[in-house]
C-alpha cells in the first residue's frame, strides 16, 4: 500500500515538472511570434534608402525613417542627461539617508511616479511645456520621457548601493577622504556595473513610449535637429502611419516597427555584456 | 622569529650564565679548600649573592613567559625544566658558599693524610665534572651528554659511603684529627648532595629534550 | 623620548541614550603597542573609534571629554586631518575590490586627489608594502585586483594603505578575528616592527593576543576603563579583580 502511494506522488510531481516546462514554453511563445511576424513584414522594406530617407509625400514610392531615427536619438539623449545625473544623486541621497524625512517622500514620490501611466506624464508635460512656450518641442518629449526614466535609474543606483558593504565607506573615510570623495571616488565606481544597468534599463523603458510624445515632440514630417522645434520619433511614425489608409505608410512603419524591435533587442543584449564585464568582485 | 623564542633564547643564556657562575662557585671554593686561602673564600661568599639574585629573575622571567605566551610542548617542557634546574643550581651555589665558609672559620689546613685517604679530592672534582657535562648538555641539547652523569654519581656514592668507616679507621691512628674529620665529613656529605643535585638537572634536561620523566626510577646509560 | 602621543581625559561616548563609554581616562605613550581588551559590549570598539572621529559618523551617536593627540585636542580639528594622522585597520580585510594592489597602497592620495610625481608613488608603493612584509609577494603582480590575495595578504594590504599615509597612530579594530592561525601570527609579526615607527592600538577580544604583543594593555568592563598596566603586571598580578576574574576566564 505504502508503494502505490509513493508511486502516486512521484507521478504528480513528474506531471507537475511536465506542466512547468510547458508553461515556461508558452512564455517564450509570444516573444517568437512577434518577432517573426515582424521580421516577416518588415524585412523587405529596410535598405539604405530606407534609413537615410525622409518619408516622402503621399503617393510617391519610397522614402524612410531617417527623421524617425535621427529624432528619436536625439530625444532620448536629451532625456538621459536630464535623468541620468539627477537619478543617481537621488539614489546616492536615498542609499546614504536611509531614515530621515525626505528619504520617505522622496522614495514615496518615485514610487508614485513609477505608477503614473505614460499617457498622463504626457499630458502634464503639454501643460507645464507645451503651452506656456507656445509650441511643441523636442524638448517636453524629452522632458515627458525623464519624468518616465526617473524612478528607475533612482531605484535601481539606490538598490545597487545598498548591497554595498559598509566596510567599503569605512574604509575610504578612515583614509581622510571627504565625503563627496568617497562617494565619487569609492561608492559609485564599485556599484557602476549595478547602476549602468539600471540606467540602460531605463533607456530601454522609453524607447518606444509613443504617449508621452504625443503631446509634447508632436512629429515632423522633416529631418530635424532643433531641440525647440517639433521633432519625429520612431514609435510616433509607427503610430501615426501604420493608421493612415496608405500602404506605402504601412510599409514604412513595418519597417520601422522592425528597426525599434531590434534596437530594444540589442540594448537589452548590450547591458548584460556591459555589467557582466564591469561587474566587482566584492 | 616569533617574539616567544626570542624570550626563550634570552631565558637559555641566562640559564647557562647562572651554570658559569655557580660552577666558578664551585671551583673557587675547592681552590680555597685546597690552598687554605681565606681571601678567595670571602669572594665565594660575597658572590653568593648573586646567585641568589640571578635565581631571582630566572623565576619571574619564567613566570612572564607563562603568562604572555601560553607556551606548548618543548617550550612548555623546556620552562619547567629550567624553573626547577634554576633551584638544583641555587642550592648548589649554597653548597659552595658553605665549603668557603668553613675555610674562613678553620683555623689550619686539612692534613694531607686525611684528605688522601678520604678521597675527598677526586670526589670534589668528579662533582664539578658532573656540574659542566650538565651544562655542555643543556647548551648543545645532548642527551647523551646528560645521561652520562648518571654514572659519574657512583664515584661519589662510594666515597660517601665508605667514608664513615674510612674515617674512623684513620681515627683510631690519629685522634688528633677527629675536629677536622667531623668537617670533612659534613664536606662530604654537601658534596654528595651536589651530585643528587646535578643528577636532577640532567633528568630535567632528558625531560625536556625527549618528554621522557627518569625520576625516580632506574636510569639507563 | 618617552612622550604621550593621545591622552584621554573625562572621555565619554554614546548611541542616542545609550552611554557606552563612561569617563575614560588614559595616556598612550609613543611607539608603544597598546591593547584594548575587554568582553563584548565593553565599549572598547566604540572608544577606539572615538579616537579617529569614526564613531560621529553613526546616526545618533555622540562623545564629550577630551580626547589629545599630540595635545591638539581631535574635536577641535577638521576630521579630515585627524584621519590623516590616524590611521584605521578593521576587523574584515577592505581593500577596494576595483583597483589594483598598487592603487589600493596608494589610495588615501590617488582618491584624495593629491597629485604625485611616478616616481614618489612608486617609492611610497615599495616602502608600504615593505614595512607589511608584503614586497616580495606581490612586488610581481601590483596590477592585479586586491582581491585575489588571501585573507591575511589582504589585511597586510590594508594595514599597508594606512601606513603608506605615514600615519602617527595606527587603530586596530580586532585585526585578525576574521585570519586563520597562520595568517594571524604573521600580522602579530608585523606589530614589533611597526612599532619602532608608529603607535599602535589594538582593540582584540582575543586575551592571548594582546598578551603576545602589547607593551601596554587597557581592560574595559561595562564602558568603564577598569585598569591599564604593563601588560608583564596585567598577566601576572593584576590590581583589579574585575581584570583577574576576565583573565582567567571566571567570567560565565
Amino acid at each position: 500500500m505504502q508503494a502505490s502511494h509513493v508511486k502516486y506522488r512521484l507521478g504528480k510531481s513528474y506531471g507537475f515538472q511536465i506542466l512547468t516546462y510547458i508553461l515556461a514554453f508558452a512564455c517564450v511563445v509570444p516573444l517568437i511570434a512577434i518577432l517573426f511576424f515582424i521580421i516577416k513584414a518588415g524585412v523587405t522594406k529596410i535598405n539604405w534608402h530606407f534609413l537615410v530617407n525622409i518619408p516622402k509625400p503621399v503617393g510617391e514610392t519610397g522614402g524612410g525613417i531617417a527623421n524617425a531615427l535621427v529624432g528619436s536619438i536625439l530625444i532620448i539623449i536629451v532625456a538621459s542627461v536630464i535623468a541620468i545625473p539627477i537619478g543617481i544623486m537621488a539614489g546616492v541621497y536615498l542609499s546614504e539617508n536611509r531614515k530621515s524625512r525626505l528619504a520617505y517622500w522622496c522614495r514615496l514620490s518615485t514610487d508614485i511616479l513609477q505608477g503614473v501611466p505614460s499617457i498622463v506624464i504626457g499630458i502634464v508635460a503639454y501643460f507645464w511645456l507645451v503651452k506656456p512656450l507656445g509650441k511643441f518641442s523636442a524638448l517636453s518629449g524629452s522632458a515627458a520621457l525623464a519624468m518616465m526614466m526617473l524612478p528607475i535609474v533612482v531605484r535601481s543606483t539606490e538598490e545597487t548601493l545598498k548591497l554595498l558593504p559598509d566596510t567599503l565607506k569605512e574604509a575610504a573615510l578612515a583614509l581622510g577622504m571627504p565625503f563627496h570623495r568617497v562617494i565619487f571616488k569609492v561608492i559609485i565606481p564599485v556599484g557602476i556595473s549595478g547602476i549602468l544597468s539600471g540606467v540602460m534599463l531605463s533607456i530601454a523603458r522609453i524607447t518606444g513610449e509613443t504617449a508621452p510624445l504625443l503631446f509634447t515632440a508632436f512629429g515632423n514630417p522633416y529631418l530635424s535637429t532643433n531641440l525647440t522645434q517639433p521633432m519625429q520619433s520612431l514609435p510616433l511614425l509607427i503610430f501615426n502611419y501604420a493608421t493612415s489608409p496608405y500602404n506605402e505608410w504601412h510599409d514604412l512603419a513595418w519597417g520601422a516597427s522592425l528597426i525599434l524591435l531590434l534596437w530594444v533587442l540589442f540594448l537589452n543584449i548590450f547591458t548584460k555584456i556591459v555589467t557582466r564585464k564591469w561587474k566587482v568582485q566584492l | 622569529m616569533a617574539q616567544i623564542e626570542t624570550e626563550l633564547q634570552l631565558l637559555k643564556s641566562e640559564a647557562i650564565n647562572m651554570w658559569t657562575l655557580v660552577n666558578s662557585q664551585l671551583n673557587k671554593a675547592r681552590e680555597a679548600f685546597l690552598t687554605f686561602d681565606k681571601d678567595l673564600a670571602r669572594e665565594v661568599v660575597l658572590k653568593e649573592k648573586r646567585v641568589n639574585g640571578s635565581e631571582l629573575k630566572i623565576d619571574r622571567d619564567c613566570e612572564n613567559i607563562f603568562a604572555l605566551f601560553c607556551p606548548v610542548a618543548i617550550d612548555l617542557r623546556f620552562l619547567l625544566a629550567v624553573l626547577k634546574i634554576n633551584s638544583n643550581l641555587e642550592r648548589i651555589g649554597d653548597i659552595a658558599e658553605g665549603i668557603a665558609k668553613y675555610v674562613i672559620d678553620a683555623e689550619a689546613p686539612f692534613s694531607k693524610e686525611l684528605l688522601e685517604v678520604s678521597r675527598v679530592l677526586p670526589m670534589y672534582e668528579e662533582a664539578v665534572g658532573m656540574l659542566e657535562d650538565t651544562q655542555a648538555a643543556f647548551e648543545k641539547e645532548d642527551t647523551i651528554l646528560a645521561r652520562g652523569v648518571f654514572k659519574r654519581d657512583d664515584l661519589l656514592d662510594a666515597v660517601n659511603k665508605s667514608s664513615n668507616k674510612v674515617l674512623e679507621a684513620h681515627l683510631k691512628a690519629h685522634p688528633e684529627d677527629t675536629s677536622q674529620a667531623l668537617w670533612l665529613i659534613s664536606i662530604i656529605r654537601r658534596l654528595e648532595r651536589v651530585g643528587d643535585q646535578t643528577k636532577n638537572v640532567a633528568e630535567e634536561i632528558i625531560f625536556y629534550l625527549e618528554a621522557k620523566v627518569l625520576k625516580h626510577s632506574k636510569k639507563f646509560a | 623620548m618617552e612622550s604621550t602621543v593621545i591622552k584621554s581625559r573625562n572621555f565619554n561616548a554614546s548611541f542616542g541614550s545609550n552611554h557606552v563609554v563612561k569617563n575614560v581616562n588614559i595616556d598612550i605613550p609613543r611607539n608603544h603597542v597598546i591593547a584594548v581588551m575587554g568582553p563584548s559590549g565593553c565599549g572598547k570598539t566604540t572608544y577606539l573609534r572615538c579616537i579617529n572621529r569614526m564613531h560621529e559618523l553613526i546616526p545618533g551617536a555622540s562623545s564629550s571629554g577630551e580626547m589629545k593627540l599630540n595635545e591638539e585636542d581631535v574635536y577641535q580639528m577638521h576630521p579630515i586631518f585627524v584621519r590623516l594622522k590616524i590611521g584605521m585597520v578593521f576587523q574584515r580585510p577592505n581593500p577596494f575590490p576595483n583597483l589594483s594592489i598598487y592603487d589600493n597602497v596608494i589610495a588615501g592620495y590617488k582618491l584624495n586627489g593629491i597629485k604625485l610625481p611616478k616616481a614618489e608613488r612608486d617609492r611610497i608603493v615599495e616602502h608600504s608594502l615593505s614595512r607589511v612584509a608584503l614586497w616580495n609577494e606581490v612586488k610581481d603582480s601590483l596590477n592585479k585586483k586586491g582581491s585575489f590575495l588571501s585573507g591575511g595578504q589582504q589585511q597586510r594590504l590594508c594595514i599597508a594603505r594606512a601606513v603608506a599615509m605615514e600615519p602617527e597612530v595606527l587603530l586596530f579594530d580586532e585585526p585578525t578575528s576574521a585570519l586563520d592561525p597562520i595568517s594571524t601570527s604573521t600580522v602579530e609579526e608585523l606589530f614589533h616592527e611597526l612599532k619602532v615607527n608608529y603607535t599602535l592600538i589594538i582593540v582584540t577580544h582575543n586575551m592571548q593576543q594582546a598578551a603576545r604583543v602589547s607593551d601596554k594593555t587597557a581592560f574595559f568592563f561595562m564602558g568603564e576603563l577598569v585598569e591599564y598596566d604593563d601588560t608583564k603586571i596585567m598577566f601576572t598580578n593584576p590590581k583589579d579583580n574585575r581584570t583577574q576574574n576576565y583573565i582567567t576566564g571566571r567570567f560565565s
